[in-house]
């Protein structure tokens, strides 16, 4: 946006020249908005205002707080048991548990189904999430039925990050909405690795050298507690990546 | 009761595989501290410590009590220690779990048994009228490691801390206000600091100290060993866990010496800089009530 950043306070007044009109879609409201009927719309948490005419959406970007699901968010749980039909999946140390069925993996019948461990690391989707109701998980796309990259994941290491961060990652275009190009850098100094990003605060990478995860985890961990800039960041990458070599 | 949060498979098999590659997910080497940070507050008595994103605050405090009937030549010298929910949602208040009761032991053990405060000169009236010291102790953050950082809160607060002075004429017990007298130190004998080991592998033979939370969280047993710069081990406490090598053992307490000689430098260095600030006048040394022990 070249417009300066709009914050807002719990309760603000939104200048109703800033909500967006749309001929054919409905208004969406993201997280961080409430609409009060009729006709009013409150922030109900402190943060930058993001209006985004074109899907006629719009929601407050903050960061810090606890994860509250919500749906098609992609999340990292953490298998808690295994019942009849479902896995019980910790999102966060704070929140009940949601509800994985055990045949919402790509392909899976009753007896193909994956056999997790309790403390198993999965990457799913959050397909329900209603106030006062347990949250529920796929690991498969209900249209397609493929994984799209959902699914148990195996070895490497999940480190845990603000939300801020994990939604700056998750950004399409994250290094010029997110201010965020840690880990492209990391890829351009040669180190393998993947990673898969939760948008409950928690970041998996993976990788066949335990020292690429470490270092990975470092910058990650350094890059959200001193909020460094893109610039900064390409230092803290050449630093680590020095110390490595 | 609520259970801490365990880590997941992947994060216990990722530390351990580090471990063995003498990797800790902060860089650090496997003897290494955190970064320790040490500040005094205003009063006398108030110390915070910080190890990483470990804090601990402690408080000293004195009032005059009657002493113990059967120790009527002694002062009263209690430490009391808190974990709130502040400090991890796995504490409650008004009910010790195991981690509450092993920090008050082990600090019990490493401050007051080994004789660190010379309760003696805490007496004012034998049989009648003490000194007694308290030292409040409050984590407030809890990422790993909370004994030794309790440890040296404590020492820092109690050698820091300054009480009334006292006069006694024809049986007339008085105690001076700061602004009659200055206050003076309390009569210190050693300064003893925790150094805790955490094993991991099968056979406990890979030691690493200064554990974070998600590393004590899977370590197979520990030791905690309190020691003073001269080398006198005030206690070790070996509670459960795997065995270990006696020789790895006395590696361990070696090792500890020379972490306990850093945290008395640290700390002296700490109130020696806290006491130029609070002498401003220059004339502390000649106000003082002290006599040279």
């Amino acid at each position: 946006m070249a417009t300066a950043p709009l914050l807002v306070l719990p309760g603000d007044t939104i200048d109703p020249s800033l909500i967006p009109t749309h001929r054919k879609q409905p208004l969406r409201l993201g997280p961080g908005l409430r609409h009060i009927p009729p006709s009013e719309i409150v922030p109900t948490v402190a943060g930058q205002l993001v209006v985004d005419p074109k899907k006629n959406s719009m929601w407050v970007e903050y960061n810090g707080g606890r994860y509250i699901p919500s749906t098609h968010d992609l999340v990292i749980g953490q298998v808690h048991r295994s019942a009849a039909d479902l896995y019980y999946v910790n999102l966060s140390p704070y929140t009940a548990n949601a509800a994985l069925p055990h045949l919402a993996f790509e392909g899976a019948t009753k007896k193909t189904r994956p056999q997790l461990l309790p403390g198993a690391l999965i990457y799913a989707r959050v397909t329900l999430a209603n106030r006062h109701m347990d949250p529920e998980l796929e690991c498969v796309s209900s249209t397609t039925g493929k994984a799209e990259g959902l699914g148990p994941l195996t070895g490497g290491m999940a480190f845990d990050v603000s939300l801020g961060l994990a939604r700056r990652l998750l950004m399409a275009r994250n290094r010029e909405e997110g201010r965020v190009e840690v880990l492209e850098l990391l890829g351009a100094e040669g180190l393998a690795f993947e990673t898969a990003v939760g948008r409950n605060g928690r970041v998996w990478v993976g990788s066949e050298s335990t020292k690429t995860i470490v270092l990975v985890g470092r910058a990650l961990k350094e890059t959200d507690e001193g909020d460094l800039t893109v610039e900064q960041q390409r230092k803290l990458v050449k630093r680590l990546v020095k110390q490595l070599r | 009761m609520p259970r801490e949060a365990e880590p997941s498979l992947n994060e216990k098999q990722f530390i351990l595989q580090a471990l063995q590659e003498n990797l800790r997910l902060d860089g650090r080497q496997l003897d290494q501290y955190r970064p320790l940070e040490l500040t005094f507050g205003d009063e006398y008595g108030v110390a915070q410590v910080s190890l990483g994103k470990t804090k601990v605050f402690a408080k000293a405090s004195a009032e005059v009590t009657v002493p113990y009937t059967d120790r009527p030549l002694d002062g009263v010298f209690t430490i009391m220690t808190e974990l709130s929910p502040m400090a991890s949602p796995a504490f409650e208040v008004n009910r010790p779990n195991e981690t509450e009761v092993l920090l008050s032991r082990l600090l019990e053990k490493t401050v007051r048994r080994s004789g660190a405060l010379d309760t003696e000169s805490l007496c004012l009236v034998a049989g009648q009228k003490c000194w007694s010291v308290r030292v409040d102790v409050h984590v407030l953050s809890h990422d790993g490691n909370v004994i030794d950082a309790s440890c040296l809160a404590v020492v820092a607060a109690l050698r820091h801390f300054r009480k009334s002075d006292t006069s006694m004429e024809g049986g007339v017990l008085t105690v001076y206000t700061p602004a009659e007298r200055e206050p003076v130190p309390l009569g210190w004998l050693h300064s003893p600091f925790c150094v805790t080991w955490s094993f991991f592998g099968d056979e406990g033979e890979t030691a690493v100290l200064d554990a974070t939370r998600a590393e004590e969280q899977i370590r197979v047993g520990s030791c905690t060993i309190s020691l003073n710069r001269h080398g006198e081990i005030c206690q070790i406490a070996k509670l459960g866990g795997t065995p270990v090598e006696a020789v790895a053992l006395l590696q361990c307490t070696s090792l500890a010496l020379t972490k306990v000689k850093e945290f008395s430098t640290v700390l002296d260095r700490k109130l020696a800089e806290d006491s130029k600030r609070r002498d401003k006048s220059g004339r502390a040394a000649e106000l003082t009530a002290e006599n040279d022990r």
